[in-house]
């Protein structure tokens, strides 16, 4: 992290459909900082105005009122360079294998760059670094036929074409869903990588609280369209009451520590990893009995 | 501002407003059944007395189903261009046709008499009468209403064999589906816009490129229409569904007085615009 | 006592082209009992959701057989009572809803079979209370959340009285919430009599289970109580299977303290599990 703020959103907005009986306010001054480098996650219940918001973060919505301010610029303006912007932010939707539309998968990853109006050398380049990312072998597999794929192979096609754009920041909305145990983890250690090693600045949309705690830096949680909570997971993930009253969910083990703090243990809930969380229990089973320092890896 | 993607939040079939009126209380298959008469009524006459009553009625009926009427308005007023442009071609051009009455302009080809303009203000307001007794039948009437009334008035032609059941199976289906795909479809083409790609640059004389940028939206579409189409299938047969097979229904419509008076009423005017000679 | 489905070396496989078949199930043979709770598990590809269509009949064997309620589901007269007595709610919650209107909905599969109106009205009701979804009996389904579309689906099944009700990935494309509100509905069917049968890849959802059946490669590779399943953890990771985090837990612990036993697969075990051991470990 650079400390170089990237995406700046204050008291933002939004009204469906304004002035008809249909109205609904999706966004109630709703506020979102990140750093360059940064992985936030945003959590919250269905409805609470997440998508809204990440849609503000390449201009698909404009802000209504409030701020939104991407690498210093201002997108509340009148005019804003879309094409420059879109390419600069990255947006993943969910299911995002629902857009592939080309026959090869090659060709399909190309269609960002293409529509950039890049040289088709630096073309091909970005669609083999791209592919090389998300783990798809370039020679072998571009020329392929994009239908074959299975679901998993699907998304990362669908992630490489927008990696072909070169972003600065990665948006994904749910980037995990509906994939099983091992795809989901091929695909988080690639948007970690893209994020530690790429430098990526990556903003992400999840239900999945192992993934949230894996994988941010901060996180934001979304309640009736604005932020109601952030912090780091830890910080988060300890804030017992707050998540029961938003409705949101724990991972699996820091609801366990939850269920013995209540019992009177004095375990330290802020283990989300299934060796901490055991470490952490182990600590009070060990009580007086001494000497369980090391636990062994299993 | 606002987004350029909002479609599936402005898409207003099936758009409807509970008010709870008398409208919406009365027996939807014979709302639709005045709905359609009185509208082939309208589309007979063409007397300015007439229409003039038309109007009232459909503005009588607008109000009395307590709908906002800016409703009706943002129903008329994409249909404004139509009207404009329809009533001057009409104005230029059909005078020779209606060639009766008074002659007020005589050049060239262009013969604009008292019947012509009569037929320009008649069809003009036919037209807005027509998208008011429709927005009064679809704001006050749910789909599912809309379907069992478009069926049962189809029931008599169970005798010569047409699928009448499969056909308002269909049509229920694909009313159910309406906002499904215009959210998919607003989904894609943001999530394609975010790659992107743009729609509508270039005018649109430019058809091929046009129709190339949609490429993009409407592959994926159709491939999402071809899937969710085979997963309905599966849990339709998984829930003993038989093409052609007898069904009981869930929906029973009562028709009681007060319906059978609109009906009445609904004929007599219809009648009215149909027969009566009115003096202009 | 008699099976409500049985499997007898049933093998299925998909034809590609004239030339190529890809073989998904091979030789599958079990018997689901009446009032069972079953979680079929396995990775996407390994064949568990061509199983499933096989449960009534939607799909049928190309060798081996398939019984419901002693009736073959090859032969087609029986169709219509082989799907009443099994039926299905399917992974997405968009595309198993017919009508307009939820209790329309609900009513589908009645007006297929003919149920008379009177009968009809009392079964929507009945369905929607188990489901918990009355409230939003006239709602068009466009505006209920995952969890809730799923619950109308269930109700629809419901609402015809099946004997099984097969779930097949039914909560996959759900939050957390949806996903809650759906196992919540099913271990009260359970409860009330209804047989189950899930299929799934997550693993906590297993461990509601009375009875998992893990597939790999269009075989059978374990059959069991979860108890007994979850004990192969090095099996189940290298079929790309996860055992529930308390079951890792408990594990990671018992490889210190060898009394804390590892035999634990759902949450309120475990605490109890800790509050026996902490009292042990008191008292001595």
């Amino acid at each position: 992290m650079t400390g170089r703020p990237i995406i700046e959103i204050e008291n933002l907005s939004h009204t469906y459909m304004k002035g008809t009986p249909m109205e609904h306010v999706a966004l109630k001054g709703a506020n979102l900082y990140a750093e360059e480098g940064e992985c936030i996650a945003i959590i919250g219940h269905t409805g609470s105005g997440k998508s809204t918001l990440i849609q503000h973060f390449n201009g698909l919505m404009r802000p209504e009122s409030g701020k939104v301010i991407i690498d210093g610029e201002d997108l509340s303006k009148k005019k804003v360079d879309l094409k420059t912007l879109r390419q600069k932010v990255g947006l993943v939707f969910q299911n995002p294998e629902d857009q592939i539309f080309e026959k090869l998968i090659g060709d399909d990853i190309a269609y960002g760059p293409f529509k950039l109006g890049l040289p088709i050398k630096e073309v091909r380049e970005r669609v083999k670094w791209a592919m090389d990312v998300v783990g798809l072998d370039f020679e072998e597999i571009k020329d392929r036929q994009t239908f074959a794929l299975s679901g998993g192979q699907k998304r990362k096609v669908a992630l490489a074409g927008i990696l072909a754009l070169k972003p600065k920041i990665l948006v994904l909305d749910e980037p995990t869903a509906g994939l099983d145990p091992k795809s989901r983890k091929e695909l988080l250690d690639k948007i970690k990588r893209l994020n530690k090693d790429e430098k990526l600045t990556v903003v992400f949309v999840s239900h999945n609280m192992e993934e949230v705690a894996m994988l941010a830096d901060r996180v934001y949680v979304m309640a009736g369209g604005t932020d109601v909570l952030t912090g780091t997971p830890k910080e988060i993930f300890t804030d017992k009451e707050k998540l029961q009253h938003h409705q949101i969910g724990t991972p699996e083990t820091v609801q366990v520590l939850y269920k013995l703090t209540d019992l009177g243990y004095q375990v330290n809930t802020e283990a989300f990893s299934v060796l901490e969380a055991a470490e952490e229990i182990m600590k009070v089973l060990a009580g007086k009995k001494e000497g369980s320092e090391h636990v062994q890896r299993i | 501002m606002s987004s350029e993607f909002e479609i599936s939040r402005s898409i207003t079939i099936g758009q409807y407003v509970p008010t709870g009126s008398f409208i919406h209380r009365l027996d939807p298959r014979i709302k639709l059944l005045v709905f359609v008469i009185l509208v082939v009524a309208i589309a007979f006459n063409t007397s300015y007395f007439g229409n003039a009553i038309g109007l009232v009625l459909s503005l009588y009926l607008f109000w009395a189903s307590k709908i906002p009427i800016s409703y009706g308005l943002s129903g008329v007023k994409p249909a404004i261009p139509f009207i404009v442009i329809l009533a001057v071609l009409q104005l230029l051009f059909q005078g020779q046709l209606f060639s009766d009455g008074r002659v007020y302009v005589d050049y060239g080809f262009v013969l604009i008499t008292s019947e012509s303009i009569r037929l320009v203000v008649v069809s003009a307001v036919r037209f807005i009468e027509i998208i008011f007794l429709s927005s009064v039948l679809t704001l006050s009437t749910s789909t599912t209403e809309l379907t069992h009334s478009i069926q049962s008035l189809l029931s008599p032609l169970k005798k010569i064999k047409f699928p009448v059941h499969e056909i308002s199976l269909i049509t229920t289906i694909a009313i159910r589906f309406v906002p499904t795909f215009a959210i998919e479809m607003e989904k894609m083409m943001k999530a394609q816009a975010s790659r992107g790609a743009d729609f509508g640059t270039g005018g649109w004389w430019r058809i091929v490129q046009r129709t190339k940028e949609m490429f993009p939206i409407i592959i994926p579409l159709f491939n999402i229409a071809l899937s969710r189409a085979e997963d309905l299938i599966l849990a339709m047969e998984s829930r003993c569904y038989t093409p052609g097979g007898e069904r009981s229904s869930y929906s029973v419509y009562k028709a009681i007085a007060k319906d059978y008076l609109v009906l009445l009423v609904g004929l007599f005017f219809s009648l009215l615009l149909l027969f009566y000679p009115f003096p202009f | 006592m008699e099976p409500i489905i049985r499997l007898e070396n049933v093998s299925f496989s998909y034809k590609i082209n004239e030339k190529t078949k890809v073989s998904v199930l091979k030789n599958i043979s079990f018997s689901i009992f009446p009032g069972e709770y079953v979680a079929i598990i396995g990775h996407n590809g390994s064949g568990k959701s061509t199983l499933s269509k096989h449960l009534n009949g939607i799909l049928t064997p190309d060798s081996g057989d398939v019984w419901v309620h002693g009736h073959n589901t090859k032969d087609v007269n029986k169709k219509r009572s082989i799907r009443q007595a099994v039926g299905t709610v399917f992974q997405h919650p968009d595309n198993q809803i017919v009508a307009t209107i939820v209790e329309e909905d609900v009513a589908f599969g009645l007006e297929n079979i003919g149920v008379p109106r009177e009968e009809m009205k009392k079964r929507v009701d009945e369905a929607l209370n188990v489901v918990k979804m009355s409230p939003f009996r006239h709602r068009p389904p466009h505006h209920l959340s995952g969890g809730q579309k799923q619950r109308v689906a269930i109700a629809g099944v419901l609402a015809m009285k099946p004997d099984c009700i097969v779930f097949d990935e039914a909560t996959s494309m759900l939050d957390s919430f949806g996903r809650k509100e759906v196992l919540q509905v099913m271990r009260k069917m359970n409860n009330m009599g209804m047989t189950i049968i899930t299929v799934t890849h997550h693993m906590s959802e297993a461990a509601e289970a009375d009875r998992i059946i893990v597939i790999e490669g269009g075989q059978i590779v374990m059959d069991g109580p979860p108890r007994e399943i979850f004990k192969h953890k090095l099996e189940l990771e290298n079929l790309q299977l996860e055992v529930p985090s308390v079951s890792q837990m408990a594990e990671v612990i018992h490889s210190q303290f060898n009394t804390f036993s590892k035999d634990i697969i759902q949450e309120n075990e475990f605490i109890e599990e800790v509050e026996k051991f902490h009292k042990e470990e008191v008292g001595t």
